[in-house]
């Protein structure tokens, strides 16, 4: 047997209490502040062009996919500067310059003796390397010509005279000609020879011996290409890792050519190796290399994952956090209140028994289901994409970001929807300015956000969000911190170590929940002020 | 016990900077319908805003069932108001928009649907009420309206010219239904700046002028006072001059005024005296009459007996 209904003294049922009533009234303003925002054609401009965004960034993203990961010459050794057909990797093989094209692996080395200075004798006999540094004569048996000069056995211009008192034949380039008394004429050049060299007023040159030559092939660029990789044991609890796989550190076998304290640059007492340190869970914080240490790693093995972060962090960031997070609510929220008065429809709503401030709370309410559905909606659909054509591997972390980046802009859109609601409010006839300016403001604190600034950002919204999204990050992905690391210290072009950093709001610890709960909780702030502010500002107001 | 009227207001006055839009005014309506008469700007509208707490007074009280709207939304349950806007949300249907007012009084969908569908049909638009509101002529527009406004059974009813801007079957439609309001025993506060709208639809009228309340009570009892002062009735007629040797020795009649041959204006300090003599004489005269108009018949001859500047 049904129990019998219990009504009140007016009638109604007990169920019908002031919470029914009131979620009634709530859904219908909210239902009617959907209906509205769908039917302006403004909601679907900024929606559309919020989509247009998303959808270039992920055809990027299938781009670089599609292509895969080339390698990257990371150390810059594998191109040959000189142009003497070496690259730069074999040239500190061997010890040769590669800015001074008559030394190349095998060309010797050139050890000096002595030299023709600028105020002493201008002339020295002997058998030697000379390098002539400006306008000279040298009598005697050429050996050898180390660089080879189509003009070399050529007769003089009549420009250049006996007393070597005109200015040089070429001005500042390598030359050498026969005279017509069987001297040589040589600037700028290196060259063997027994005899006497004769140097110009205000000029130098250098003689001495050169090691013994021989004969070295060019190696291909290529084998200076991801050479030197990240030689690291993650079961090893050692901090002190890493090998010289290419040698250009130790130099062991090769002339000392750099000077020896760019092998301990890391400062921890031991040359060439890598300092790995790591949290007390065991998760990498810090990478410290010596320099030319695993500086050339393969680049597809680490840059795959690393760049696949990077597009979630930057798109969550930039496109979600910073672009859509600030535009849509200027053209959604703006006018929640403001254009119902200017379009003379608001006393519709309040000649009901609804109080005003409950009044903003539902508008907003039905503009944050509108545009935080919408961007939970686009989160999903590239959590959908990166977790398809991402690398290979557990993607699910991939969702929690893309739901963390989603939840971070749905607490930003109502931020900036009460804020700019409130200035529509404060003045409905420059609140568009006032949120404007506010806007600009907003997205220039999230560069400086980007760019490392602590202190100064921290009174906007798109601090604390850009913040959020790092913790989340870090919450999903714990090894952030080492892909960042590795970026840094191994010359990674990802992005991530410029996109990413570890939360910074944490008292401390570190604790990246910490930083999502400091985040939330400052966020709601946010969010509330200007709801109340809005609230005294709307029950003052007079409708007429 | 005394019982709270619907409406009160003490000593109330309302300025919008130096412009006084209501200016010490005091008045208590409970019950029936109500006409609030002024000429565009006398401050009916203000009255109505500040009964809706959409303004603040500058001064006194107002009382809406005993509690100021300013301060408390509570009375608007048992208030309905068409406001004088003509804006509404155009891209809706009327019932989709009747609907979700109803669903601000706390009514369930279905509840509100249906009480709104009722409503509707209340209004006769009960088989456009899937159209959207912004293909509704005036008329409609101003009964889906007044729907908006009844749909959760008000105790009181406030129309701010309702009937502005409608063609004569709407205006029709719209007193029949502010009439059966009436007899309904709610409260019903209608205004116009015309007076024989009013006089079409209730007795009790409430006169405004310049801000200030200049006449409260039966309409009868306030022409029946007008009656008694200088009148014009315009007759057009064949012969004016034969018509005018007639009326000049009757005692009601103090003057006549050739306006041309065929038009006289006869001028007379009693009027339903003169109404009531006048036809048998032209009858009498067996001279053709064209037209017969009572030029201070209207509002602004009645503000103009009442504050005498009008």
């Amino acid at each position: 047997m049904s129990k019998p209904k219990t009504n009140d003294p007016e009638g109604r049922e007990l169920s019908t209490t002031v919470w029914t009533a009131l979620d009634r009234k709530a859904g219908a303003i909210i239902e009617l502040t959907i209906k509205q925002l769908r039917n302006k054609t403004s909601t679907w401009t900024v929606l559309g062009v919020s989509m247009l965004l998303l959808v270039l960034l992920s055809a990027f993203y299938i781009d670089s996919v599609r292509e895969g990961f080339e390698s990257i010459d990371n150390d810059g050794d594998s191109v040959d500067y000189d142009g003497d057909g070496y690259p730069l990797g074999q040239e500190r093989k061997y010890g040769s310059s590669d800015f001074d094209p008559s030394e190349y692996p095998g060309s010797g080395l050139f050890i000096p003796e002595g030299q023709i200075y600028y105020n002493g004798a201008r002339s020295h006999t002997g058998n030697h390397t000379w390098n002539a540094d400006g306008p000279s004569f040298f009598s005697g048996p050429w050996d050898s010509i180390r660089l080879e000069y189509l003009e070399a056995d050529e007769p003089c211009p009549d420009a250049i005279d006996e007393n070597l008192e005109d200015a040089p034949y070429s001005n500042w380039a390598p030359f050498s000609c026969l005279m017509e008394n069987g001297d040589r004429y040589v600037q700028f050049l290196s060259f063997d020879g027994n005899g006497t060299l004769t140097v110009a007023e205000g000029w130098y040159a250098v003689y001495g011996i050169t090691t013994e030559r021989f004969d070295v092939a060019p190696d291909p660029p290529e084998a200076y290409i991801d050479e030197d990789g990240i030689d690291w044991d993650p079961n090893d609890p050692s901090t002190s890792q890493g090998f010289d796989d290419d040698g250009d550190c130790t130099r062991s076998e090769y002339p000392e050519q750099i000077s020896s304290d760019r092998d301990d640059s890391n400062r921890n007492r031991i040359p060439c190796d890598v300092q790995w340190i790591r949290a007390t869970d065991g998760s990498v914080i810090q990478i410290q290399p010596d320099m030319l240490v695993d500086e050339d790693p393969v680049d597809s093995e680490l840059m795959g994952e690393s760049s696949h972060r990077s597009f979630i962090i930057i798109t969550g960031k930039i496109a979600f956090a910073m672009i859509i997070g600030i535009f849509l609510p200027l053209f959604l929220a703006l006018g929640l209140i403001r254009d119902e008065g200017e379009n003379g429809t608001l006393h519709y709503l309040l000649s009901k028994p609804i109080h005003r401030g409950e009044f903003i709370v539902y508008r907003l309410s039905g503009y944050l289901i509108f545009s935080g559905g919408f961007v939970l909606l686009m989160s999903l659909a590239m959590a959908l994409v990166t977790i398809f054509l991402g690398p290979d591997g557990n993607r699910l972390g991939d969702v929690n970001v893309w739901f963390g980046i989603g939840v971070v802009t749905v607490l930003s859109l109502a931020a900036y929807g009460s804020i700019f609601n409130a200035l529509g409010l404060l003045s409905p006839k420059y609140g568009v300015y006032l949120a404007l300016i506010y806007g600009v403001y907003e997205f220039a604190m999230a560069v400086m956000t980007l760019l490392g600034a602590e202190l100064v950002p921290v009174v906007s919204v798109s601090h604390w969000a850009l913040q959020m999204i790092d913790a989340v990050v870090l919450v999903a992905w714990p090894d952030t911190i080492m892909l960042s690391q590795m970026a840094t210290a191994f010359n990674i072009d990802s992005g991530i170590d410029i996109f990413w950093r570890p939360p910074i709001h944490t008292f401390g610890t570190g604790s990246p929940e910490l930083a999502i709960v400091v985040s939330s909780m400052v966020l709601i702030a946010f969010i509330s002020l200007p709801i109340l502010v809005g609230q005294s500002i709307f029950k003052r107001r007079e409708i007429d | 016990m005394k019982s709270t009227p619907a409406i009160a207001f003490d000593q109330v006055s309302k300025w919008y900077g130096q412009v006084i839009g209501v200016n010490d005014v005091s008045l208590a309506i409970d019950g029936g319908v109500t006409g609030i008469l002024g000429m565009n700007g006398a401050g009916k509208s203000t009255l109505f805003k500040l009964l809706m707490g959409r303004l603040r007074p500058s001064n006194g009280a107002v009382r809406l069932f005993g509690t100021d709207p300013w301060e408390s939304t509570s009375p608007y349950r048992r208030v309905g108001y068409v406001s004088e806007s003509e804006k509404m949300y155009d891209w809706m249907t009327s019932l989709d928009f009747v609907s979700t007012l109803a669903r601000l009084h706390g009514m369930t969908r279905h509840e509100a649907e249906k009480r709104a569908e009722q409503a509707l049909s209340f209004v006769d638009l009960e088989n456009v009420l899937n159209k959207e509101i912004g293909k509704y002529s005036k008329g409609m527009r101003q009964r889906v309206k007044i729907a908006a406004a009844l749909v959760h059974d008000p105790d009181l009813l406030i129309l701010d010219e309702p009937l502005h801007g409608c063609d004569p079957l709407a205006r029709t439609s719209i007193m029949n239904i502010i009439r059966e309001m009436g007899s309904r025993g709610k409260t019903v506060l209608v205004s116009s700046h015309i007076l024989e709208e009013i006089e079409r639809i209730t007795e009790q009228i409430v006169i405004l002028h310049s801000g200030k309340l200049v006449a409260l009570g039966n309409l009868h009892a306030i022409r029946a006072m007008l009656d008694q002062h200088p009148h014009r009735i315009l007759i057009r007629c064949a012969d004016s001059r034969a018509l005018a040797a007639i009326f000049i020795d009757q005692k009601p009649v103090y003057g006549v005024r050739f306006i041309d041959s065929e038009s006289l204006e006869v001028m007379t300090k009693n009027l339903s005296e003169a109404h009531q003599l006048l036809p048998s004489l032209i009858l009498e005269s067996r001279i053709p009459i064209y037209s017969i108009e009572n030029p201070d018949d209207n509002l602004e001859s009645l503000l103009g007996y009442l504050v005498g500047d009008a």
